[in-house]
């Protein structure tokens, strides 16, 4: 018994110990300043289809609280972050958010690339009045259907890019489309964003075939274009699925007949396969190459920081993570608190110039579905480059008016009063 | 006549595609019907093989030294032949490694060893990752292989002609060394009854050894040859872990053309459904194998299985 009795002794100390140990230092930087750190949660895949991507944009976010911190925090804070796998699984993504907010107490969340994802995790976000940014996931839905008051949108989303391209594809290319689709809720919203194009524009799609997710033989699909024979694949496949299939599709040679767009191509999804994997005409939101101001200063403040990063330069992803992360700060900063309210209505606010977000015009928040209105840029293989980071080649960019998705999924976006919103401040 | 036209290039690509899942879960089927144990690391070996393939094959990721120049001005054939004979030599010492840590699972409950290997896939897995970085990789082909050919006209990769070819290369071999062989005959004698084996004076510990040697080598090789399809990353095991596994119980545990048929199988049913009703493609496979599995629980050529006390 009294061994027991010493044994338990022994392990309360030792817990205590370990908490003194772990907290410690976090409250002395709290007490040292004399004021609580402002706790962001990073909602990242580390794993599953979009785990590379995942942490890709984790480092944009990353560098963006670091900068914060370095000029003394936001509000005289700190910014403290934490981190933890979302597994590009949405019942994962829900349940990370429900620990972030319940039991961590972030204040904030940021981070999604798959739209199941990034739905699961605003919908745990509204039910708290937490402020969730979707840093990178592009389904028309997350400002759509799916749009929530304390949810944030900032990549382009698929009819953004659709918009951006299929008129001009329709007359230059052929009128017969094919939809290579992936079986989930981006891949869905995108082909429906598309379709809806191509049929304004008098195209018409033969066939639409559903990709499940984590496909990795793509011949049967391959096959079956080749006997349909559209004049243009529209692909929207994402992740690991679409390394797979660019690695296909080079092998068959079919990269140049029939002409393929591939809806969004995500930098960490392209890195790595190199450029003779690289075909047809695709969309991004960014590119570290653009002549535009700040963007050298950009890439080298991320190599300074991300020395051993796998990818050796920002990508559309990167860049999203940090420009979020950047405009939530800068938010709370404007609205001199943490109330969650007014830093929606910050948010809701927002203009950004074009300098100041490095593409060639100015951003603006649509106040009535939270999606960021930003530079559409559509990009091919770049057969000259300067560097083996050069793959892409910009042909086009598109204003925000020209590719504002004004049709139903921006009717069908209710969002939430703010008197139904739950209020906090930290 | 039309439609016959049409569904043989997916005949034939569900075809290929069996033999490469035969490729794949062949050296499970042999871990598994031999030792009883349910290698969870075979994803990961799998993985290994190919980063090893990578490595002698652009050396310049991996054997950079002016040493290696030699080796660098080999032609791409050669280097890529002596990959699909060294990168499983390799893995086939790192399953060694992890047959010495399993034997303390032996004889207890199978769920050690199955908790063992899923220890060890993690393992590796996170090794990689450490060592070559979470970025993707293309494993270079020797030109003889590589690009397309017309054939019916449908262009097809010629490399999946290569790697289905190779496939029933791998197969045949296997089979004659199971049963054309006294190391065979010792390996099968292994599975039925390991304690007259003992008996026997035959050193079951270094069967043991070998034989997960020789799963974790076919392991490799199916990473070799699956890793121009399915590139080369950390997790690219997973997903040839769960196809194996599929196989092996759909085929019947411990039944060698068992496997090659069920793979056949779900290669012919992927490829169809991907065809037809292409978002069933993947759900085909876990349908085909509830089906079977309704109707005889062992699956196809099972006989009381190993599993079963």
């Amino acid at each position: 018994m009294s061994n027991l009795s010493s044994r338990r002794r022994a392990l309360k100390a030792a817990a205590a110990g370990t908490g003194l140990a772990f907290f410690g230092p976090f409250r002395h930087i709290s007490y040292a300043q004399g004021k609580k750190p402002i706790k962001l949660g990073l909602t990242c895949d580390a794993s599953g289809q979009y785990g590379d991507s995942g942490q890709d944009d984790m480092r944009g976010m990353v560098m963006a609280i670091d900068e914060f911190n370095a000029k003394g925090g936001v509000l005289g804070r700190q910014i403290v972050w934490i981190t933890q796998d979302t597994e590009t699984t949405p019942a994962t993504g829900s349940r990370v958010a429900e620990r972030f907010i319940t039991r961590e107490e972030c204040g904030f969340l940021v981070g999604a690339l798959h739209s199941g994802v990034a739905n699961a995790i605003s919908q745990v976000a509204q039910k708290y009045g937490c402020i969730y940014f979707n840093s990178n996931s592009s389904s028309p839905t997350e400002a759509g259907k799916d749009c929530h008051r304390t949810k944030f949108v900032w990549d382009g989303n698929g009819t953004n890019f659709s918009k951006a391209i299929v008129k001009n594809a329709i007359a230059g290319v052929g009128k017969n489309w094919l939809l290579l689709t992936n079986d989930y809720v981006w891949g869905h919203n995108t082909s429906k964003a598309a379709r809806a194009e191509i049929e304004a524009n008098g195209g018409k799609v033969v066939e639409e075939l559903l990709v499940p997710q984590n496909t990795r033989d793509f011949t049967a699909y391959l096959l079956k274009i080749q006997q349909l024979k559209p004049d243009v694949v529209a692909a929207a496949i994402g992740g690991d699925d679409i390394k797979a299939l660019r690695t296909q599709v080079s092998q068959l040679k079919l990269d140049t007949k029939p002409a393929w767009i591939n809806n969004q191509q995500d930098w960490p999804d392209v890195w790595g396969q190199g450029a003779d994997s690289l075909f047809g005409v695709f969309g991004t939101n960014w590119y570290h190459k653009l002549k535009l101001p700040g963007v050298d200063d950009f890439v080298r403040r991320y190599q300074v920081r991300w020395k051993d990063a796998p990818i050796p330069v920002p990508g559309n992803v990167s860049y999203n993570g940090y420009m979020c992360t950047r405009e939530l700060l800068r938010a709370i900063e404007r609205a001199g608190t943490t109330n969650n309210i007014a830093v929606i209505k910050q948010l809701e606010q927002i203009k950004v110039s074009a300098v100041d977000r490095m593409q060639n015009y100015d951003a603006y928040m649509n106040p009535a579905t939270h999606h960021l209105q930003q530079t559409i840029y559509m990009a091919r293989r770049n057969d000259k480059p300067v560097d083996k980071t050069d793959l892409f080649e910009i042909v086009s960019w598109t204003k925000p008016e020209d590719a504002l998705d004004s049709r139903e999924d921006d009717l069908a976006c209710k969002l939430e009063t703010y008197e139904s919103t739950p209020t906090y401040e930290l | 006549m039309t439609f016959l036209a049409q569904l043989l290039p997916h005949l034939v690509n569900g075809i290929s595609l069996g033999l490469l899942f035969a490729l794949i879960a062949l050296g499970f089927m042999l871990i598994l019907g031999v030792m009883e144990v349910i290698n969870l690391a075979h994803g990961s070996l799998f993985a290994l093989g190919a980063y090893f393939a990578m490595m002698l094959l652009a050396p310049k990721l991996g054997l950079s030294s002016s040493t290696f120049a030699w080796y660098a001005a080999m032609p791409m054939s050669a280097r890529y032949a002596l990959a699909l004979v060294i990168a499983p030599l390799l893995v086939g010492i790192v399953g060694m490694a992890v047959e010495f840590g399993l034997r303390r699972t032996y004889g207890k409950d199978p769920l050690y060893g199955l908790l063992f290997t899923f220890g060890a896939a993690l393992v590796i897995e996170e090794s990689i990752r450490v060592i070559w970085g979470t970025r993707d990789y293309v494993l270079p082909l020797p030109d003889a292989i590589s690009g397309a050919t017309l054939v019916g006209g449908m262009i097809y990769a010629k490399y999946r002609f290569f790697a289905a070819a190779f496939a029933i290369g791998m197969i045949a071999l296997l089979w004659i060394f199971i049963e054309r062989t006294p190391y065979g005959a010792i390996i099968k004698a292994g599975a039925h009854d390991s304690e007259i084996v003992r008996a026997m004076g035959i050193n079951l510990s270094r069967l043991r050894l070998l034989v997960f040697a020789l799963g974790a080598a076919l392991a490799a090789i199916a990473g070799v040859v699956m890793a121009p399809f399915w590139g080369i990353r950390p997790h690219v095991g997973v997903d040839a872990v769960v196809p194996a596994f599929l196989i092996i119980v759909l085929g019947g545990v411990g039944s060698f053309w068992g496997a090659v048929l069920a793979s056949l199988l779900v290669g012919i049913t992927v490829g169809l459904t991907g065809a037809y009703a292409s978002e069933w493609s993947l759900l085909s496979m876990y349908l085909l194998l509830v089906a079977v599995v309704s109707f005889r629980a062992r699956g196809l050529f099972g006989k009381k299985s190993v599993l079963e006390a």
